[in-house]
């Protein structure tokens, strides 16, 4: 048992990677691999809510069971100091002892006792078999303690302790609500007083009113029991409900990631920008500053090039030499990609310009292009119209390579070219986006691994 | 502008027979909705709001269920219409999306297969160029990129909510005039959410459809409600515009949802307790067991009648009959009241 | 309640649990383990000390030999016991709410009825009542309610009437169901082929549940080669010709009921080892299954705990497929005459009265009868248990 140091961190993620391979044919050859984690880092204090948010996809809960060692991660490391594990040195090989994705089968065991998980789906996180006593004892029984009768005491007390009554430990999962067994789900994570709980979505699949309850349950407990706690969500709401830090989360990768408050009230991301935009507010009478996030989250097995996010980006980077409205500039650099990946289809929009009031001829053609793909009769910039014009012109010969070419070599956003790294905003603040690299004229180096 | 609302539904009644009893999932609740008019169907899970909701074009499986009551779509009654009359109402003037898209749509068939099969069955005379063209003009609708390339992929090609987008379009087939949605965007990241709502505010306009919103999330009911009825196992407890329901939240339990919502002063809370039994309702008021305002006549009397707060604002509680003083419920003075338009006071 | 201090989860000293842990047996495998020690024993005994044709029980002076078979179905009857009957009874609340939704079913409380009436008279009735005896003089007895032309019995223990066809023997209450063409008792017939057929049914039921199982869970948590290799041996079982093969060792080295049981029994596990495996990995997403991988419990105990008795219900659902299939396979032989002519099984006595049908039907009728009525039960129950036992549907429809 060792104490723990300054202000060592319980858990201290370092470039978590989780890719899944996909293979091919009968040898089950590799051709790629999804990247549902892509080096993500972070630490997470004693007693401290980090929230992990971002839409489905992003691989938050492949995060949470690479961290909790559910699945094995690909790369990285997780370093857990908690159970008696403080204040340990790295070995000699720069592996460290305390890193969980290492452990050992007595180490992993050990493990289990310090860190549970709490799932999203109350419908099918218990045995429908098995008496919800016997659910949350069961870790008990696993870990040795053969005195059933004290087993029974411990669950009964802690069934309290949730909200429930002693006298439902006999009682079956189906004679419960969604609410109670996310209560009972809380007292199994419970059961071997762990220091860590991630809970995944614990309230997502429950209605207003008693996710407020679970939640107050959880933040008690926490308080009580000093618990930290990971708690991944898709609802901004939710996280500024329960968490002191929030990592937002965008295609495998963290994009910003800060204390609660200083996030939501001065968001340096723009996903994150989007992500609050998108919280709904129960005020009618607001006018939803929505900005509307367009498409869905590209595939992780092939992410975009540069900032992965420059495919949705609201805020994507105009290159030197275009000045244009940035709706236009998203709007143009959409049917761009559209354009290279061939999938603009010039013969449905000649039906339909057929079809319609006009001639069917190629300007109607043009005009039903611009519509679909929300562009503009013309831009503030001459050279973007010129160039638009004589794609769309290709376009309409059948030539789409020419097309492709003239729209790529013309339309570039650094946002695809540069990867951004991590800025500091200070406080722990840290975002990864081009536009904050450019604002900080000398941008901080990013902090190192401590 | 006629007189005559797009759709009401009065006391309306739906039950299941079930082995513990008879189950009232819906006990007694009228509403209407006008044209072009987005009504919120609001309450906690099995309050019944989505019974209701099926129970209007007759969707509930009978037996076990049983739905009486009268809902009139523009004057004529759905309870005494035919199977093929009904079938012609429930595929045509109105249209329902539901929850998971992705059960509602079939696996083995491509979303435009489908979308032609629906326009088909609508217009039988639609030759399949033309009902292709109409399925990829209804997709770029809703806002499906590239909807012509699109076309021949199967459901499991798209997310969930560009399966919802789908639905809506294959829901606007028939250019319904009432729309009912059944939680469309639960089951979404609130990302998607957002688009949806968007999505169905733009489509509403164009088209000039009543919805019927279903939901149990108030934020999204302030973001695209005209009308708001909130219910409570089985039974209709407040109902009015939506400036009603936020700045004056008149029932003691509309009050605790508001404030169950992130950042109110329940947030942290919930509401106590859990929804009565619907195969054996508590006497009186619902609401009564887990009302902080209950008096005894509450669990006494019958459930309260629907009283006027002010002009078409109702609410099911006690305290606005006659000899109540109804400022118990929302005290002196609150920050939603103080937000109000003024003028508004509650005698 | 409950502030004792050791009754609190924060207070639990992992490290004296753990270090004093030892093994707890579960009360049924102490209670399995107690039985099966001494039948083991038992057998050894037999083999080693006796000789092939002593009596088994010769030393305490009962004159009966164990056969191979009744080593397999005193197992499979412990097995039962243990692991069916008893978890039955230490979860009396869920088997309350199994019988709840059991009994609404009324053709199947009926089957159940009827199948334990054959389970228990086939078990202790040959215990009770002795074999019937080979007596011509009272052949073609016909049942109660029924006569047959006096010119067949060569004594009629009736009453005899003369009819337009000459004289009629009626049944009476010496034979109940009447004899069949050696003058053998058929109640008691039946009964010893009740005995038969719980043996047919447990033990492939035994065999089908335990290798099944095992591949089942090994295919699909090893995964990889082991998983390709298992099923695809899986596939080319399926299209084994099991009668084929039966054919060809009965005629090779003869053979008798121990080889139809063991044989049909060995070759009929296919769809409950797919079944399993399919289960196995669609149940390992489910959110109880991830956590109880989390408080770091072994595979064994998962699947021990939680994934079989999550599959039980289907498992049983199969098993009442696949065991009328069974006695009718083993009825059909015999009544071709490919059966155990040792065994009294029901389809032995069906067979026995190929001959005599025109005059004497209630030889065939009688245990046609039964089997008919155990297909049907066993039908009947298989519906009935896959909605009981499933507490998730139900509460979802709620």
């Amino acid at each position: 048992m060792t104490e723990r140091v300054g202000d060592e961190p319980l858990l201290s993620v370092r470039d978590l990677e989780k890719h899944y391979p996909i293979t091919q044919g009968y040898l089950s050859r590799e051709v790629g691999a999804a990247r549902a984690v892509d080096g993500i880092s972070f630490d997470l204090r004693p007693g401290e809510t980090l929230g992990l948010v971002g839409e489905s996809g992003c691989g938050k809960s492949t995060a949470a069971t690479s961290i909790i060692n559910l699945e094995t991660p690909t790369g990285g490391e997780v370093l857990f100091n908690g159970g008696g594990r403080w204040n340990r040195q790295r070995n000699e090989d720069g592996s460290h002892p305390n890193d969980v994705t290492a452990f050992a089968d007595d180490e992993l065991f050990a493990f289990r006792r310090d860190a549970q998980m709490i799932f999203q789906d109350p419908s099918s996180s218990f045995d429908p078999r098995m008496s919800i006593g016997s659910s949350v004892a069961e870790p008990l029984q696993v870990h040795g303690m053969t005195d059933q009768g004290r087993r029974r005491a411990i669950v009964e007390d802690l069934l309290e302790q949730v909200g429930l009554a002693a006298k439902d430990y006999d009682r079956y999962p189906h004679e419960f609500s969604g609410g109670q067994k996310q209560r009972i789900a809380l007292a199994r994570a419970l059961v071997l007083n762990p220091e860590l709980i991630v809970a995944d979505e614990p309230v997502s699949a429950l209605d207003v009113s008693i996710r407020a309850e679970i939640l107050s349950l959880i933040s008690d407990l926490q308080d009580e029991y000093g618990l930290s706690m990971l708690f991944i969500s898709h609802d901004m709401s939710v996280i500024r409900e329960v968490c002191d830090r929030v990592a937002v989360m965008y295609l495998g990768e963290i994009v910003e990631i800060g204390d609660a408050e200083e996030v939501f009230t001065d968001p340096q991301h723009p996903y994150t920008e989007a992500l609050l935009s998108a919280i709904p507010t129960a005020d009618p009478r607001a006018e939803q500053a929505n900005i509307e996030l367009r498409g869905t989250v590209p595939t992780p097995t092939n992410p975009p090039s540069g900032c992965r996010f420059h495919t949705r980006c609201h805020r994507v980077i105009q290159p030197d030499g275009i000045d244009i409205d940035q709706e236009n500039w998203r709007s143009l650099l959409n049917f761009r990609d559209e354009v290279l990946a061939g999938q603009v289809d010039v013969e449905s929009a000649r039906e339909i310009a057929s079809t319609a009031a006009g001639e069917g001829d190629d300007a109607d053609i043009k005009s039903e292009l611009r519509t679909e793909f929300d562009l503009p009769e013309s831009f503030a910039d001459a050279s973007v119209d010129e160039t638009l014009a004589d794609a769309l012109d290709s376009l309409l010969d059948g030539d789409d390579e020419t097309a492709a070419e003239q729209l790529s070599t013309a339309f570039t956003t650094p946002c695809e070219q540069s990867e951004p790294v991590m800025t500091d905003h200070g406080d722990g603040h840290q975002s990864q986006c081009l536009l904050n690299e450019s604002a900080q004229s000398a941008p901080q180096p990013t902090p190192s691994d401590d | 502008m006629t007189t005559e609302p797009l759709l009401s539904v009065e006391n309306l009644h739906t039950t299941f027979t079930t082995d513990a009893g008879t189950l009232t999932a819906v006990d007694g609740i009228s509403f209407e909705i006008e044209e072009g008019e987005t009504m919120c169907l609001v309450g906690e899970s099995g309050s019944g709001k989505t019974v209701a909701s099926e129970s209007i074009t007759r969707l509930v499986q009978s037996p076990p269920g049983e739905v009486q009551g009268t809902v009139e779509f523009r004057g004529r009654d759905i309870g005494e219409m035919d199977d093929t009359e009904l079938r012609e109402i429930r595929g045509g003037d109105v249209a329902h999306i539901f929850q998971n898209p992705q059960d509602a749509l079939n696996h083995c068939y491509t979303v435009g297969w489908q979308i032609v099969e629906a326009v088909q069955s609508h217009e039988p005379n639609t030759g399949r160029e033309a009902a292709r063209e109409r399925a990829v003009e209804l997709l770029t609708e809703v806002g499906i990129a590239n909807a012509a390339a699109r076309l021949d992929d199967y459901p499991h090609e798209f997310s969930g909510g560009q399966k919802q987008r789908v639905m809506i379009a294959m829901a606007l087939v028939t250019n319904p005039e009432l729309l009912i949605a059944d939680e469309p965007t639960t089951a979404l990241d609130v990302t998607v959410q957002a688009q949806i709502l968007k999505l169905l505010d733009r489509l509403q306009d164009e088209y000039g459809m009543g919805i019927l919103f279903v939901t149990h999330d108030l934020g999204v009911v302030a973001q695209i409600a005209d009308s708001v009825v909130v219910m409570y196992a089985g039974k209709v407890m407040e109902r009015g515009s939506v400036l009603d329901i936020f700045e004056q939240p008149s029932h003691p339990y509309t009050r605790a949802l508001i404030e169950c919502l992130p950042g109110g002063e329940r947030s942290i809370d919930g509401i106590p307790g859990t929804l009565p039994d619907p195969v054996d309702p508590p006497e009186g008021c619902r609401f009564a067991p887990r009302c902080e305002h209950a008096v005894p006549e509450c669990r006494t009397d019958d459930h309260p009648e629907e009283s006027p707060v002010s002009g078409d604002h109702l609410a099911a509680c006690i305290y606005y009959k006659p000899g109540y003083d109804a400022t118990v419920i929302h005290g002196p003075e609150t920050d939603a009241q103080a937000n109000a338009t003024g003028g508004v006071t509650n005698d | 309640m409950a502030t004792d201090k050791s009754s609190r989860f924060d207070n639990v000293d992992w490290e004296a649990v753990t270090a004093d842990s030892g093994r707890a047996l579960s009360t049924n495998l102490l209670g399995t383990l107690l039985c099966v020690v001494p039948l083991i024993a038992l057998l050894v005994y037999d083999f080693v000390a006796l000789g092939q044709y002593e009596d088994t029980f010769a030393f305490v002076g009962i004159g009966y030999d164990v056969t191979q078979l009744d080593w397999l179905f005193a197992l499979s009857l412990i097995l039962f016991v243990f692991y069916a009957l008893l978890p039955l009874y230490q979860n009396p609340r869920i088997t309350r709410y199994y019988w709840r939704e059991f009994k609404r079913n009324r053709p199947a409380v009926v089957s159940l009825a009827f199948l334990t009436f054959v389970f228990v008279v086939g078990l202790l009735g040959p215990i009770f009542i002795s074999q019937p005896e080979i007596d011509l003089v009272t052949q073609y007895q016909p049942p109660i309610g029924m006569s047959v032309q006096n010119t067949y019995p060569v004594q009629c223990l009736g009453e005899v009437t003369s009819g337009a066809s000459g004289q009629l023997c009626h049944g009476s209450l010496a034979h109940p169901l009447g004899t069949d063409s050696r003058g053998r008792d058929i109640l008691v017939m039946l009964i010893y082929g009740m005995q038969v057929t719980v043996k047919i049914a447990f033990i492939t039921s035994l065999i089908v549940i335990t290798i099944g199982t095992a591949v089942g869970t090994v295919a699909a948590y090893s995964g990889g080669m082991i998983d390709e290799v298992l099923m695809r041996y899986v596939d080319v079982q399926q299209s084994f010709p099991t009668f084929i093969a039966y054919l060809l060792i009965l005629y090779a080295y003869g053979g008798g009921l121990f080889l139809f049981i063991v044989l049909f029994g060995t070759f009929a596990w296919e769809g409950t080892a797919r079944y399993v495996r399919s289960n196995a990995l669609t149940k390992s997403e489910d959110e109880f299954m991830k956590s109880a991988e989390l408080t770091g419990a072994s595979t064994y105990h998962i699947i021990t705990r939680h994934l079989i008795p999550n599959t039980a219900s289907s498992i049983i659902t199969i098993l009442t497929l696949l065991v009328p299939g069974f006695i009718l396979a083993e009825a059909q032989l015999a009544f071709l005459g490919l059966g155990d002519p040792t065994a009294p099984s029901w389809g032995q006595l069906l067979s026995t009265g190929r001959d005599a049908l025109p005059y004497a039907p209630w030889i065939t009728l009688m245990p046609g009868f039964l089997i008919f009525l155990t297909i049907l039960a066993f039908n009947f129950l298989g519906d009935a248990v896959l909605d009981a036992l499933n507490p998730e549907a139900q509460a979802e429809s709620e």
